[in-house]
């Protein structure tokens, strides 16, 4: 049994953690600021899947990893657009607007593929290592035994995933634009009477969504599975949404509940090759586990706001 | 007069959208293939029309295979409405209806019965197996506060992941090439209701009864009136006595019998054996078909043709000319934005508004005017 444990918890598991919870992460700070701002991007998915697309496409054309990673960035924004002009403009319910990018991420992306290429279904033939996003030795640190194979080594992205959780809480917590999100998201009427344009802060909230997402996307297809191809992105849009919810909308949370998440495919990936075990049982791990940890935290925060409230009503009495 | 005003300009609304979508498509079949125009040809006319050299006829057969295509699409769409009238955007369909098929099979296979009992009992096992999908997010939301949607969306990957263990490890015939099932029993067979090979089975009349049903149950009964309530004003249902929170579990209930009973008949309809290898899709065609229905089950059939109708007519594009059948999901997503828009159109809207505004005002002037005299 002990063996058992060592294949598996070990530094290669740790840094397989770091490197699966990245492109959600990504996906959950998008949702973060979408959220905050009163529109529920339930789009991430397919965002997630366009942009991972366009990423490989546009590496692949320009033969710069860097030019491909923007370039998925700015497809991001542009979805972001969309849905704002859409959800904003036109007044297709968010939820629906949401769906209907994730059709175009699903079939739609499949057509664009073969618009753009000729090829059907995937770009293996296109890529080769020159395009794929670098890795990064950390000077010191890498010398640094079992902590250095950890922390150093990963892709450019995974550390600005990381990073952006900071920047993301600078961002809305200390920001005029910070500030104007989430006035919009806490009651829409307020921001109004003040002189914000609900609708133009939405905008903004939603193509950062976008960029975020994108960035997630260009992980997935420029770094993880070094390809793209149909599904790759495997609902990692929705269990973002949930650990955006997991995380009580605060970037902080949401990266604990994304590193959750990362827990648990590493662990399915590490399990699945071990004789006797069903892959397929092991897969569904992550998604229980997000199921299990929406619920929990959902139900421990009802709680204390219930507790709160007690507390007033009997301070109240005397 | 103003009232019809505002149906014939509703439907106009639709059709625009609708046109607009299918405009949206032909700009990227014009940017995609070298033959457009074959292309075109083949999604808007061919699924009706057989061409043979100059002359043209009516495919009966063809027709068959789309009413085939609609059988699931109804149940799921039919399931959707239901559900989304509540205002709880549960996305369990999915997992619902390949939930239903993988049970009804697995009775279609093991547990021998008569020849028409059997086919009943593995629908109605199956319908039960769907409910059960689609009320698990219904509990956690109404009991603990969990959104419906995210838990729905994950759920459907854990029912797709235990069917697959059990499809894999437990029930898998090993002498076939591909993963599948044993093959049903016949008797477990739902029958054929036209010769050929098109796979219209009794299913879509049993469908179609279905669409009678829930359009009885949303509009002529108190649970129904209920469900729609919650939907327009779940503070108005609370404050009126209603019991919002069975309510909404009722209603995510049917929404996923609804859905398994389609995949169960779909599955016993159109395969010997269980094959499906990932969630086959259905429940989001039912959600295009609930929103062109605007959630009203007595539209679903046609909302239902009309995306069969559309389904056939990528899979004869992508068969005979070079643009892949997946077309689908760009107009899918088209139709969803432009219909779904309230806005859409809402300058006409407001012109329509203002002119019947002037007849009344006309008329009542001319009614003063004729007192007066």
């Amino acid at each position: 049994m002990s063996g058992f444990w060592s294949t598996v918890f070990n530094a290669e598991f740790v840094f397989a953690i770091f490197r699966i919870t990245a492109p959600i992460l990504f996906a959950a700070l998008g949702a973060i600021i979408a959220e905050k701002a009163g529109v529920t991007n339930i789009g991430l998915d397919g965002m997630m899947s366009i942009a991972a697309l366009f990423g490989t496409l546009i590496s692949y054309w320009t033969q710069s990893w860097l030019v491909g990673v923007l370039g998925a960035v700015l497809v991001g924004m542009v979805l972001g657009l969309m849905m704002g002009f859409f959800a904003l403009r036109l007044r297709t319910d968010i939820i629906l607007t949401g769906i209907a990018i994730n059709m175009l991420g699903g079939g739609g992306t499949i057509f664009l593929l073969y618009m753009f290429t000729g090829l059907r279904g995937n770009t293996s033939s296109l890529s080769s290592s020159n395009i794929l996003i670098p890795t990064v030795k950390i000077p010191l640190l890498k010398d640094i035994p079992v902590l250095g194979s950890i922390l150093s080594g990963h892709a450019v992205l995974t550390y600005l995933a990381f990073i952006l959780v900071f920047v993301v809480r600078f961002m809305l917590n200390r920001t005029s634009t910070g500030l104007n999100i989430r006035a919009v998201g806490e009651n829409s009427n307020a921001a109004r009477s003040v002189g914000i344009s609900v609708k133009r802060v939405q905008y903004i909230a939603l193509i950062m969504s976008g960029a975020l997402a994108g960035l997630g996307g260009a992980f997935m297809s420029m770094y993880y599975s070094q390809s793209w191809n149909v599904g790759m992105i495997a609902g990692r849009g929705f269990i973002a949404l949930a650990a955006e919810a997991m995380g009580r909308g605060q970037p902080v949370g949401a990266m604990l509940s994304s590193l959750i998440f990362g827990f648990a495919q590493a662990l399915e990936t590490r399990v699945s090759g071990i004789q006797g075990v069903s892959s397929f049982l092991v897969a569904a791990i992550p998604y229980l586990v997000t199921i299990i940890g929406l619920v929990v935290f959902v139900w421990s925060s009802k709680r204390k706001a219930d507790k709160r409230r007690r507390q007033i009503s009997t301070s109240d009495g005397e | 007069m103003y009232k019809r005003r505002m149906v014939v300009f509703n439907i106009l609304r639709g059709l625009a959208a609708i046109i607009l979508a299918l405009a949206v498509a032909a700009i990227f079949i014009f940017l995609a293939s070298d033959e457009p125009f074959e292309a075109l040809k083949q999604l808007l006319i061919a699924p009706l029309v057989n061409f043979r050299g100059e002359s043209a006829a009516f495919n009966v057969q063809s027709l068959y295979q789309i009413l085939a295509l609609m059988i699931p699409t109804m149940f799921t769409g039919l399931g959707v409405c239901v559900m989304f009238s509540a205002d709880m955007f549960n996305l369990g369909g999915e997992g619902a209806v390949m939930a239903g098929g993988f049970v009804a099979s697995l009775i279609a296979i093991y547990v021998p019965m008569p020849a028409g009992v059997h086919p009943v009992v593995a629908v109605l096992v199956g319908t039960l197996v769907g409910g059960l999908v689609t009320l698990i997010p219904a509990l956690l939301r109404v009991k603990v506060g969990a959104s419906e949607m995210v838990s729905s969306l994950m759920f459907n990957y854990v029912v797709m992941y235990i069917i697959m263990h059990y499809l894999n490890n437990v029930f898998a015939d090993r002498s076939k090439g591909s993963t599948q099932s044993f093959p049903f029993i016949e008797t477990a067979k739902i029958p054929q209701l036209v010769t050929g090979g098109s796979r219209l089975t009794y299913g879509f009349l049993i469908a179609l009864v279905f669409v009678v049903i829930t359009a009885i149950f949303m509009y002529r009964t108190r649970w129904g009136y209920q469900v729609r309530m919650i939907g327009v004003n779940p503070n108005f249902a609370k404050y009126s006595g209603m019991n919002v929170a069975s309510t909404l579990i009722l209603a995510q209930f049917i929404g996923g019998l609804l859905s398994g009973m389609g995949g169960a008949i779909e599955v016993l309809g159109r395969y010997n054996t269980f094959l499906w290898k990932e969630l086959p899709g259905y429940g989001w065609t039912g959600i295009t078909i609930a929103i062109l229905a605007r959630n009203n089950p007595a539209f679903v059939p046609f909302a239902a043709f009309f995306l069969a109708y559309l389904d056939r007519g990528c899979q004869l594009m992508s068969t005979h000319s070079d643009v892949p059948s997946e077309m689908i999901a760009i107009i899918q997503a088209a139709i969803f934005l432009f219909f779904a828009a309230e806005q859409f159109l809402s300058g006409a809207r407001q012109k329509l508004v203002v002119k019947n505004a002037q007849d009344e005002l006309a008329a009542m002037e001319a009614k003063t005017v004729q007192e007066g005299k």
